[in-house]
């Protein structure tokens, strides 16, 4: 009985410049687990507590995602192991390589019954990450979950809600399957000093890239170009506020001259 | 016939856009319908070569059928294949880069095709920086779908995929009383953020919304976490992106994930009791002040 969360250990773009270049500067941006990630971990707990399942962090990229912080920072929201791919050739790796990468460690693991994934990276944000990593492991994949119940992870039938416009919806999935959680599918519980600590102690597995069996791309990704997009250059105009009512008159009168109200 | 590109459908017939990108690169379009059979005759109908109907049950999700649109995809490869941006369709996007270990890409602004290579111009991180990708292989491409495209002159037959459903079915769909709304055709959009003490107090933003007849929106955490509003009203980076001529943000500290969402206002005006808000330097019109003295003032000067 396993569940695993893929969690990221990656920079908040909101602390990055983008150089007239194009190229993106990250020195000033901290890493960090990556923002809804505590929030898929804290639901693979609580699910793993009440099926009394193994509960494994998994993650793969770059230099340093294997640093004892990032794994630390993992373990401590209660996961009871992680394994790490740390390789250098993840750095710029695509959503579709990551999520092979993913699916061979998932492999690795074996006897996994679901894998728990946030509702999108802090600096990709691109969601594609748990489709592409399903299809690999050609399981059943639903994003936007807000809620886990029914009869839970170890009668193999897992009744999964998930938002949809309007509403939610309920579903019923029969064996093994991808949850990409939504924002407020859980809250998360700020780790303690007895969590951390306990975090120290907890097994880190170290994966070697080349000893996965990671089927190759069949696509070829160059970059040939890198821009700064031009931003809509803004007014910048502050009305004074010192009089709400003469504030007030001052803004529509601008907007009217702009042509907006 | 070889299919060039290829459009991955859920529950809605609404890829408009998916369509004109795919004719642009030349070369037959192939649509793989997951959702209802009245979808693959909607999509059937709307000036694509192919079309290939999964033939799930209605009681079972969109997601279930990934099997049969990665099999559909991958018996006939593709250079491109593109899906919309809702959850159903990255899953069945997923499923089919999967199948045929394409890239994955998800910020399109332009895509065209190069002797052998496709070029992709794709924003990154958030929208901060672009980069012009070639690829040479299959690409996937998460994009904004567009609307329903309107019936062409006759329609193509449809074909049925064989591949057995996952083991997934609908039990229920709840409606959460949120109205839905669209907010890319709104003129107005006014934003609220957590600058607002109380849900309550919306009524007030209400209020100022009905007089310049604009639609309310919200940064992430006020429809989720908070859950004030549905989560088709939130703005940014992994929510709606919108483009109307005026944005009004109420109590928005404009985070990066938050302004992406409006880079293509016309008129951003932002309110806010911080001086040093991150929002006031990319506004047209910044009101520093208490948001519960300026709105009713904003809405009693229209009137």
């Amino acid at each position: 009985m396993r569940i695993v969360v893929a969690y990221k250990w990656t920079r908040d773009p909101a602390e990055a410049t983008v150089r007239a270049d194009g190229t993106v500067d990250w020195s000033r941006a901290k890493p960090g687990l990556s923002a809804y990630d505590p929030v898929a971990i804290e639901l693979a707990r609580q699910l793993a507590e009440a099926a009394g399942a193994e509960l494994i962090g998994i993650t793969a990229g770059g230099k340093g995602v294997a640093v004892p912080i990032a794994s630390k920072a993992a373990l401590s929201r209660g996961l009871d192991r992680v394994v790490v791919v740390e390789d250098e050739s993840l750095a710029e790796a695509g959503r579709s390589e990551l999520a092979a990468v993913l699916a061979e460690v998932v492999r690795h693991i074996g006897d996994v019954d679901l894998v728990v994934t946030g509702d999108s990276s802090v600096d990709v944000a691109a969601k594609m990450v748990p489709a592409v990593l399903a299809g690999e492991l050609g399981w059943p994949a639903v994003a936007e979950v807000t809620a886990v119940s029914g009869t839970g992870v170890q009668a193999g039938a897992l009744r999964v809600e998930r938002a949809v416009p309007g509403g939610v919806q309920v579903l019923e999935i029969c064996g093994p399957a991808v949850l990409a959680a939504s924002a407020d599918a859980a809250v998360p519980r700020v780790p303690g000093m007895k969590e951390l600590l306990a975090a120290a102690r907890k097994p880190v597995e170290l994966l070697e890239l080349a000893a996965l069996k990671v089927p190759p791309s069949s696509a070829i990704m160059t970059v040939t170009g890198r821009s700064r997009p031009e931003r809509k250059a803004r007014q910048g105009q502050l009305i004074d506020t010192t009089d709400p009512a003469a504030a007030a008159a001052e803004l529509i009168t601008a907007l009217r001259e702009a042509g907006t109200l | 016939m070889s299919v060039n590109a290829w459009i991955i459908v859920g529950d809605q017939p609404a890829i408009g856009n998916l369509i004109t990108i795919a004719r642009s690169l030349g070369g037959p379009v192939g649509a793989v319908v997951a959702g209802p059979r009245s979808v693959a005759e909607t999509v059937a109908a709307s000036g694509v070569d192919k079309v290939v109907w999964c033939g799930a049950p209605d009681d079972v999700p969109a997601e279930a059928s990934a099997p049969a649109v990665a099999e559909t995809v991958a018996a006939d490869p593709p250079r491109v294949v593109l899906a919309g941006r809702n959850p159903g369709e990255r899953v069945l996007l997923g499923a089919a880069a999967a199948r045929l270990k394409a890239a994955v890409l998800t910020g399109a602004r332009t895509v065209s095709i190069d002797g052998g290579d496709v070029i992709v111009v794709n924003a990154v991180f958030g929208d901060i920086a672009e980069e012009t990708v070639a690829i040479c292989g299959p690409v996937a491409l998460l994009l904004d779908g567009g609307s329903v495209p309107p019936a062409a002159g006759g329609s193509v037959p449809i074909e049925e995929a064989a591949a057995a459903p996952l083991a997934m079915k609908l039990i229920e769909t709840r409606m959460s009383g949120f109205d839905q709304v669209d907010l890319g055709e709104a003129h107005r959009v006014i934003g609220v953020g957590r600058g607002l003490a109380a849900k309550e107090d919306l009524a007030m933003v209400e209020a100022l919304a009905k007089a310049v007849n604009a639609e309310i929106a919200c940064s992430r955490p006020v429809a989720e976490g908070l859950n004030w509003m549905g989560k088709d009203r939130y703005i940014g980076s992994s929510g709606a992106h919108i483009a109307p001529q005026l944005y009004l943000a109420i109590g928005i500290s404009g985070q990066l994930q938050h302004m992406v969402g409006v880079q293509g206002a016309q008129t951003i005006v932002a309110i806010n009791s911080d001086p040093n808000a991150a929002v006031f330097s990319q506004t047209d019109y910044g009101l520093v002040g208490d948001l519960y003295q300026l709105v009713p003032a904003i809405t009693a000067a229209l009137k």
